[in-house]
């Protein structure tokens, strides 16, 4: 199928994008990199009366490293990250996660505000956001706010941003020296949609301190347990019986039942992902 | 000329058995090949099918009145715009545009043709039927259980004995010897029930067509399909037609695997064209696509077989039950028929049962009904091999088919390769190469019948000495190539002299669909005879000219030639010599052949299939997979090597992964191919290839069909291989991750 009609309007300036937003006659929907949108549209499942095309506005893109913390604009694509000389250094987890956001062709045009906006619950960017305790930077034509990764991601689908609301930059902290990293993704293919996912950043690897890890691809939102981070902090990464205390925290999580795999499959696959995670910290 | 049946040539080839460049391969991958979608006509409408949102429902009206009031809408059909059809084609009919009642969720049930693709659908939301929906069933054994809600009351043929389910329209029984009195002789007798998902051909061409008819009647049909005579044919008699009047033409193909041997959209297309007196165009999406073509068969199936515990088979018995979708005609015949074709076997039965479901009208594919029969044989086989400590291709040579083995299904096979592909096995290096761990090696067999029937080739050749064949049938597996190959070999000029084209159905008589891993085999035959009969004119018109009897003029090495010192002493003359005189010898010089072509030459492999299974998670890797057969005479060796890493990849795709899923609602749950997941290039290994030339002796160069055998054996080969890689024996396809996991696990799930 083809999209439904809809209007086009390709803004050059970020102040020109919120004020189409902000008026509500215009029924608009902010496109991206179109990765999602785009089909989402073709399969008749969106159906916005405007499109408001931000690849026009310049300032909506590039990578700004103040020392401590990596500035993102939210049009910065996924090619634009990997590209990025330092990301290895500044950014380990998102290095490691990077090769797994579906195929080269959707790296190209898919950008890292698109998936936070979005919040397809199988997306690796908004997990990343939350095990990086990042912060989402949203604007509006009546000003600026910020929300912390843990506020932003509510449900599928469904994100703190308001409709006039564009998520325009994310502010992610740098590794600290030391840091661990590790990234662990099920996919029924290499590039799919994560039926399981983990992406973890910590302290210290062996004991493991400070843990932080974000599931993706198993329930309606990326998710971090702290009943789970807390039974393995202190304990060896291939500590067995931390490992099964762990994953009793996942009786709190809403599982996705769907045809890739039933909630009970989801289960033991996020069961599966944080040892195999675990293993490469 | 007389074919030389048995004694099929054993010279040395100059074109025959090189690789030269497919003739369609530049426009295929420039997008200057026109395929179903690519055609359009001055004043065409746009025709979409409104479908049934029901898996079973009776329909007491339909309102089309809101649709036609629409502007831009031309013309709206329902069943009522088609005379009653023929005897035998009623449900191919019904299949394409629906009668009493939707049998199926996607069933066609009205259709629209309008100035725009959007009109025509906001036309279809305009048609109010009146469904009264029906019980339903979409699985085999449910559908064969008693009180099972029945598709078509008192259809069952009288082969189905009495107490079974009216879903059951026949039974076919096959084999001979003493099924008892065999297993009575085992030092052991397995008995295994196992079942297989419906999966689609999965060709990557939509279908698509453009229909035309004039106020006179006459009409023509651009359709992309496997066999447009075939089109031609059937479209007739579902519109009242005479042939003649109807011409279509085969638009490029991308892609059937048996899926486009019968008609969906052409007679609609070609009804509302009748009605709205323009041209009309149909494209299916994907989910049309999934939902309402012919998807092949589900399976269930019990198997006892008896051994010795040396490897001797004393007995072979299989039931196998198939439900083909909503209409007779499930290929569970073929299935009884190869189930144990590989085997020579002193007592053998198969019965079959074709049972009706509310799913899509399966159509064939890929050697149809024959995976799913030998992938229970197989398995079956594999596990007392490997419960008697044999090795089980020892297992397989102790039971194979040989020339003069009576088969399982009737008739006594002459020369034949199975022995040769499972000595070729063991010599072959995969066989012995070491297994890292979780993982397993498995190795299956599969037979294929193959085909001729009916064939007409006529050969041209041009005033400057080119040639041209035009042929019946669309290429989908570089038979074009293959064509031009033969007539090169035959004339004795280069491939590049002969171009091969694609005829429509007013050019040459009848010809059967591109199936049954026919063409190469028919067409190629009828080819080197229409070659063989331009040779024989041309011989006669030297003969003219030099004064001497035809006989004394031979063909050799493309040009004309006294037959020797007796027949005179004359320069040789070249095809392209002749040619150019020919209008002063008699006119244009051409070959042609017309048959039905018998003598197809069954075809047997055997596959090695490593897999690694991840004990974790339950995913299945292929490591390494090899494909071992004969294919009589390789024409074109890349093009083999072709058809047996594509049966292959579609049988893994049917082992690991496809599945049509339907709800409890009877409706298709994963109508596109996010959730319908067929094996891609990075799911794969690259198929390692080995071609036999065990020669058919009912074709001239000795060539069996290839394309459909390689799909035989890897459901059974890769499940062997997960047995073997998880130690539990899996007998329920597909083999997806979660089904693995719980066997791993010894659990059932939910």
């Amino acid at each position: 199928m083809k999209a439904p009609d809809f209007r086009y309007e390709r803004p050059e300036s970020l102040s020109a994008a919120l004020a189409l937003l902000a008026d509500e006659a215009n029924g608009a929907q902010p496109l991206a990199g179109g990765q999602s949108l785009m089909p989402m549209l073709n399969f008749r499942v969106a159906a916005p009366e405007m499109l408001v095309d931000l690849s026009g506005v310049a300032e909506l893109r590039g990578i700004s490293d103040s020392g401590d913390s990596i500035r993102i604009g939210a049009m910065t694509r996924y090619r634009d990250l990997a590209e990025w000389s330092d990301l290895e250094a500044k950014l380990p987890l998102v290095a490691l996660a990077l090769p797994h956001i579906a195929h080269h062709a959707i790296r190209n045009r898919g950008t890292i505000g698109g998936s936070i906006s979005l919040a397809d619950p199988a997306a690796e960017m908004p997990a990343l956001m939350m095990a990086l305790d990042a912060e989402i930077t949203l604007t509006s034509a009546d000003g600026e706010r910020t929300v912390p990764a843990s506020e932003f991601f509510l449900g599928f689908y469904e994100t703190a941003r308001e409709e006039n609301e564009l998520v325009t930059s994310v502010r992610v902290p740098a590794a600290t020296s030391g840091q661990r990293s590790a990234f662990y993704e099920l996919a029924p293919r290499h590039g799919d949609y994560a039926m399981a996912g983990v992406a973890m950043v910590a302290d210290a690897a062996s004991p493991i301190t400070n843990l932080r890890a974000a599931f993706f691809g198993i329930a309606g939102q990326p998710i971090r347990l702290s009943v789970l981070e807390a039974a393995l902090n202190g304990k060896a990464p291939d500590d067995e019986a931390a490992i099964t205390v762990a994953t009793a925290a996942f009786d709190e999580v809403d599982f996705i039942d769907d045809l890739k795999a039933s909630a009970a499959t989801r289960r033991h696959l996020a069961g599966v992902v944080l040892k195999r995670a675990l293993a490469e910290l | 000329m007389a074919l030389d049946k048995n004694a099929p040539e054993t010279r040395s080839f100059k074109v025959v058995g090189s690789r030269p460049l497919r003739p369609d391969g530049i426009d295929k991958v420039t997008g200057r090949a026109r395929f179903g979608a690519d055609m359009s006509a001055p004043g065409m409408l746009i025709g979409h099918i409104l479908r049934s949102p029901h898996a079973h429902a009776r329909i007491r009206a339909i309102d089309t009145s809101k649709a036609e009031a629409l502007a831009g809408v031309k013309a709206v059909v329902t069943r009522a715009d088609f005379a009653a059809a023929p005897e035998g084609m009623e449900d191919v009919l019904d299949n394409c545009m629906a009668g009493e009642k939707a049998l199926y969720d996607g069933h066609a049930v009205a259709a629209i043709a309008a100035t725009s693709a959007a009109i025509a659908r906001q036309a279809a939301k305009l048609i109010e039927v009146d469904y009264e929906v029906l019980p339903h069933v979409t699985d085999v054994d449910a559908a064969m259980a008693p009180g099972a809600p029945a598709l078509h009351d008192g259809r069952s043929d009288e082969t189905v004995p009495d107490g079974y389910s009216a879903n059951v329209m026949s039974r076919v029984e096959y084999g001979h010897g003493d099924i008892e009195a065999g297993l009575a002789k085992a030092d052991r007798v397995l008995e295994r029930s196992y079942k297989t998902a419906a999966t689609h051909q999965g060709y990557i061409e939509p279908h698509a067509c453009l229909a035309t008819m004039g106020p006179d009647g006459q009409a023509d049909l651009w359709c992309c399909t496997q066999g447009h005579y075939m089109v031609r044919n059937t479209c007739a008699a579902l519109l009242g037609m005479d042939q003649g009047q109807l011409r279509v033409t085969a638009s490029e193909i991308g892609g059937g695997f048996g899926g486009k041997t019968t008609v969906f959209i052409e007679p609609v297309a070609l009804a509302l064209a009748r009605k709205a007196g323009r041209p009309v165009k149909i494209v299916m999406d994907r989910t049309e696509v999934l939902r309402a073509t012919g998807p092949t068969a589900s399976s269930s199936i019990d198997v006892r077989i008896g051994m010795t515990k040396d490897g001797r088979i004393t007995a072979a018995d299989a039931e196998l039950r198939y439900q083909g979708g909503a209409y007779p005609g499930s290929p569970v015949g073929m299935g009884s028929m190869s189930a144990f074709a590989p085997y020579d076997l002193e007592n053998v039965r198969t019965i079959g049962y074709d049972v009706v479901t509310n799913r899509p009208k399966q159509a064939a594919y890929r050697a149809p009904g024959a995976p799913m029969a030998a992938f229970a044989v197989e398995s079956a086989i594999d596990e007392l091999a490997k419960g008697f400590g044999l090795d089980p291709l020892d297992v397989r040579l102790k039971n194979a088919a040989r020339e003069g083995t009576r088969s399982s299904y009737g008739p006594t096979f002459p020369a034949i390769g199975l022995e040769a592909t499972l000595r070729a096995a063991k010599d072959h290096p995969h066989w012995s190469a070491p297994l890292g761990p979780n993982q397993g090696r498995g190795v299956a067999c599969g037979f294929w019948f193959n085909f001729g029937g009916d064939t007409c080739v006529t050969l041209n050749v041009t005033p400057d000495g080119t040639v041209t064949v035009t042929e019946g049938n669309p290429d989908i597996g570089g038979s074009r190539a293959s064509m031009s190959m033969m007539a090169a070999e035959e004339l004795g000029i280069p491939y590049e002299k002969v171009r091969t084209v694609i005829a429509d159905t007013g050019a040459l008589g009848q010809n059967e669909v591109t199936d049954g891993s026919r063409v190469t085999f028919a067409v190629g035959l009828a080819t080197i005879e229409a070659a063989r009969a331009a040779k024989r004119e041309m011989c006669a018109r030297v003969a003219k000219i030099w004064g001497i009897d035809e006989e004394a003029v031979i063909w050799e090495d493309g040009a004309a030639k006294p037959a020797g010192p007796n027949a005179g002493d004359y320069p040789p003359m070249t095809l392209a010599e002749i040619a150019a005189i020919a209008s002063n010898t008699g006119g244009p010089i051409a070959g042609h052949h017309e048959v039905n072509a018998e003598g197809a030459g069954v075809s047997f492999a055997t596959h090695i299939a490593d897999t690694e299974v991840d004990p974790d998670t339950g995913a299945t890797r292929i490591v390494r997979y090899t494909v071992i057969q004969d294919a009589g005479k390789a024409v074109h060796p890349a093009y083999v090597e072709g058809q047996f890493q594509g049966g292959a990849v579609q049988g893994i795709g049917w082992a690991l992964n496809e599945e049509y899923i339907y709800g409890a609602d009877g409706i298709l749950q994963n109508p596109g191919f996010l959730d319908y997941r067929i094996p891609v290039a990075s799911d794969l290994p690259m198929i390692d290839t080995v071609i036999l030339e065990i020669p058919n002796p009912g074709h001239p160069y000795g060539v069996r069909g290839v394309g459909e055998t390689s799909i035989v054996p890897p459901l059974a080969a890769v499940a062997n291989s997960v047995s073997a890689a998880t130690g539990v024996r899996m007998t329920d396809l597909p083999m997806s991750p979660p089904k693995v996991l719980a066997a791993v696990q010894g659990q059932q799930e939910g």
